[in-house]
């Protein structure tokens, strides 16, 4: 670039008195880039802006602007010492040094920006300021040594240096103002208030602080929708964590159609769905909102004042995503003020909390679980089995196999029977265990293992109370659905002894409310739960595999491994069809 | 600050070896900073031998200084009955030596790199960066020498050259070898370390000359010939004084 024949033009600086050399115009830089590249104006420009940019050519009018001019304004080529192709630091202590000598050579000379740097500069770097200033002091002499035209060079040089790597500081936010640009100041100890709030209130259910939440969303990669009571917790802190939550919402939406005030959750989720939905069908989606919800004799009409209904109409003439902002806003705040309280102290709500389980902790073992669309995949082949495979109950298949959602709600065996829906068990403890079987086993869905309950369970379920007590002893982690088989038949041999096995099994569990009552409803519900634990029992066997059957002595052998003093380690093959004729016989 | 390069016998034992150490710390201050002058002309258009021989003398004479410097230091701090003021001035004046000693260590790599790369024999791609005088008398600065000294050697070889980088690079680890000793040997907290002297360091001179050279680039454009305004200035002041004694003395003889 430098060669005299064919490089760029070299011209000469003329200032006052002297003349200084080897300056070059923008133009010229231009246009041998051009030449030499092949490529259009454009492109060398931007080529020349960065090399302005980085600070290998500097300009010498404007040096505060590193862009390449292309008309005659006049650069110079930067002396390797201050390149950045070295990639050396860039010291502060040399900020400082260099900010001291422009202050020597002139009082007041440093910019606003630089006037600041140099303050904290003095701050920080106050133990070396002495050296600092000597050091300026010093080079500023040193450079008086030179001539004239040199010292001007040298200045201008680390002047430019400065500005590649000390940019002045631009307020670019005075420039371009985004929406949302004037937000209110808030006092620091009124946000932090809040947020201290916030971390005590949330500090139990924060599944990375408290690690006793099955399937932590941390750890595994499983939904288990298992409602359980610290969640259920959660959705009376604020409305905003009932609306969040898919499940709560559900839960409100179900209280609303009981008080006959659905619409305005539905009015709200459509503009949910407005909002963050595609932008195509946005236009449609606008109009059927307004047909639905806001139009005068709409079916599903919403109560809002009448200035936001305004807005709402004029804004609807011209319709982007954010129209039925203010209308939402209303709505929200009419449900906050209004049916939240009520839904919090109604009944469907406290329903919701009794059957909710708190969870117990998972122990984890290696393995990752199988990612969503691999259980999919052999939900399906289960699924085809099972439509095969031979005489099952299909009664029991019908209701509880067939609609496998995968984001059913457990809710515990009660449900299952009280309510059409089919209460569909997720294991929580599907991130599996080592053995084979569990290969097999993690392999049918989570959806399709019913397994009552790990964790300690609520008030008045005693057959999950009993059931998840006998799971919670068996400590380790063999094959969950044998764990299963045997408990349910260990219960099921003890079901003659009646209350003592509930009295036993009850202060093993981590109950706090369950303990209790246990004893005295112990009898009772023992002829009860019976059915149901044959529904749920051929639940488990109906969706084992074939192969997993034979297993469960294996299984059990290690699983007698665990400590389980109060039973003794009872040796036996389970078959489940075994211990269904076992119990007709022992019922 | 005052180079006082000459020992005052008589001030106490105390305050001589106080000025000793902050007359060394000075010299190796300069030595460093005319260090970074040269070292800001090398690959370019003004690169020759004789820049590499001031860099290279300049290099020597901050060594030596630097452990002279150090010694002394080391001495000083690890003299148990040092009183406590001058403990202090002796700290301060330890944090200065070792920030000028890490400066050099600094400029001494980027000189080792680029040596490397802009090689004397191949003088086309120095690049051109405007400067045209010599460095004579930036070096002789340095070297506390005065008069100039005309460069002798002729054009360097690449086999010499290849001697100077390895010399180079030896005394780089020098260098690297004596920070750490400082740092094992003497305990300084450097944040206990106030600075002395004021946050802006007083205009040593108002050179309006370079100062108008400069500010043509900036904004605000320098009042350059006011030396000559004053001239005139004074020039009628002085003739109107002169008229005035002319009418005076009329006036009395008449």
């Amino acid at each position: 670039m430098q060669d005299p024949k064919s490089g760029v033009k070299s011209q000469t600086q003329r200032l006052v008195i002297t003349t200084i050399p080897h300056a070059i115009t923008g133009e010229d830089i231009v246009a041998w880039i051009v030449n030499r590249f092949k490529i259009d104006a454009t492109e060398a420009r931007a080529m020349g802006t960065m090399m302005v940019a980085f600070g290998y050519i500097y300009p010498l009018q404007d040096h505060k602007r590193l862009i390449l001019k292309p008309d005659t304004s006049l650069y110079r080529f930067q002396t390797p010492y201050f390149w950045p192709a070295q990639q050396w630091p860039v010291e502060d202590t040399d900020y400082a040094i260099y900010l001291a000598k422009r202050n020597i050579r002139k009082k007041g000379m440093l910019e606003l920006y630089e006037q600041e740097q140099y303050n904290s500069l003095y701050k920080w770097m106050n133990h070396k300021w002495d050296f600092i200033v000597m050091q300026a002091k010093e080079q500023y002499r040193a450079g008086k040594e030179r001539k004239k035209p040199d010292r001007v060079v040298f200045d201008c040089q680390e002047r430019a240096y400065w500005v590649v790597h000390r940019p002045p500081v631009r307020n670019i936010w005075t420039e371009y103002r985004p929406y949302g640009q004037f937000k209110p100041r808030v006092k620091s100890s009124v946000s932090i208030g809040a947020i201290v709030k916030y971390a005590t209130t949330y500090k139990e259910h924060d599944p990375l602080l408290h690690s006793c939440l099955p399937s932590n969303p941390w750890l595994t990669d499983d939904l288990v929708l298992i409602k359980h009571l610290i969640k259920v917790e959660c959705w009376t802190f604020s409305f905003g964590e009932l609306l969040m939550d898919p499940r709560g919402r559900a839960d409100f939406r179900l209280f609303l159609k009981k008080e006959f005030s659905g619409e305005n959750l539905a009015f709200w989720e459509a503009c949910e769905d407005l909002k963050w939905g595609a932008a195509e069908t946005m236009k449609e989606k606008a109009q059927q909102i307004y047909k639905t919800f806001l139009a005068r004799g709409a079916p599903r009409w919403i109560n809002i004042d009448g200035k936001t209904m305004d807005i709402t109409v004029k804004g609807l003439a011209h319709p982007h995503c954010y129209v039925l902002d203010a209308a939402q806003t209303h709505i929200y705040m009419l449900m906050k003020k209004d049916s939240y309280g009520r839904y919090l102290k109604s009944p469907v709500f406290k329903e919701t909390q009794r059957k909710a389980i708190a969870p117990e902790p998972h122990r984890f073992t290696r393995r990752p679980s199988l990612s969503p669309i691999i259980l999919r995949q052999q939900e399906e082949e289960q699924k085809a089995k099972l439509a095969a495979s031979g005489p099952v109950d299909i009664t029991q298949l019908c209701r509880f196999t067939a609609p496998v959602p995968h984001l059913a709600v457990y809710t515990g065996i009660c449900e299952a029977q009280s309510t059409a829906s089919p209460g569909l068990m997720t294991l929580p403890n599907s991130a599996a265990c080592p053995s084979p079987i569990s290969v097999a086993i993690d392999s049918t869905p989570a959806s399709e293992r019913r397994f009552d309950g790990n964790g300690g369970p609520s008030s008045s379920h005693f057959p999950s109370i009993a059931e998840a007590s006998v799971s919670e002893e068996e400590n380790q982690t063999p094959a969950l659905k044998s764990r299963m088989t045997l408990s349910l038949s260990r219960l099921l041999r003890r079901g003659c002894n009646g209350p003592s096995v509930f009295a036993s099994l009850s202060p093993k569990c981590a109950v706090v409310s369950g303990g209790g009552k246990v004893q005295p409803l112990g009898v009772e519900p023992l002829a009860q739960p019976q059915p149901r634990r044959i529904a749920n029992f051929f639940q488990i066997k109906v969706d084992i595999p074939p192969e997993c059957r034979i297993y469960p002595i294996d299984s059990e052998d290690e699983e007698d491994d665990s400590p389980n003093a109060a039973r003794g380690g009872v040796k036996e093959i389970i078959c489940p069809w075994e211990t269904v004729t076992k119990k007709d016989g022992a019922g | 600050m005052p180079l006082s390069n000459n020992k005052v016998a008589d001030d106490g034992t105390s305050t001589q070896p106080l000025q000793e150490g902050k007359a060394l710390v000075d010299s190796l201050i300069k030595a460093v900073a005319c260090y970074r002058h040269l070292a800001s002309c090398i690959g370019g258009c003004t690169d020759n031998s004789s820049l590499r021989r001031d860099l290279w003398q300049t290099r020597e004479r901050a060594q030596t200084l630097a452990l002279s410097c150090r010694n002394h230091l080391t001495a000083r701090l690890r003299d148990k009955t040092l009183p406590e003021a001058e403990r202090k001035e002796t700290e301060q004046l330890w944090v200065a030596f070792s920030s000028c000693l890490e400066l050099l260590h600094a400029d001494m790599c980027k000189v080792f790199t680029m040596v490397k790369q802009f090689s004397l024999a191949n003088n086309s791609t120095m690049v051109q960066t405007g400067i045209q005088g010599g460095t004579t008398e930036v070096a002789a600065r340095a070297l506390s020498l005065h008069g100039l000294q005309e460069a002798g050697d002729g054009p360097q070889t690449s086999s010499m050259e290849g001697q100077e980088l390895s010399q180079l690079e030896q005394e780089i680890a020098q260098v690297d070898r004596t920070l750490e000793d400082m740092e094992l040997k003497v305990n300084v907290l450097r944040w206990t370390v106030e600075a002395l002297g004021p946050q802006y360091a007083d205009p040593v001179s108002t050179d309006s000359a370079s100062l108008a050279l400069l500010s043509i680039d900036e904004e605000a454009a320098q009042g350059f010939c006011s030396r000559s305004q004053m001239f005139a200035a004074m020039m009628l002041c002085g003739v109107a004084i002169f008229a005035v004694v002319l009418s005076v003395c009329v006036v009395f003889l008449v």
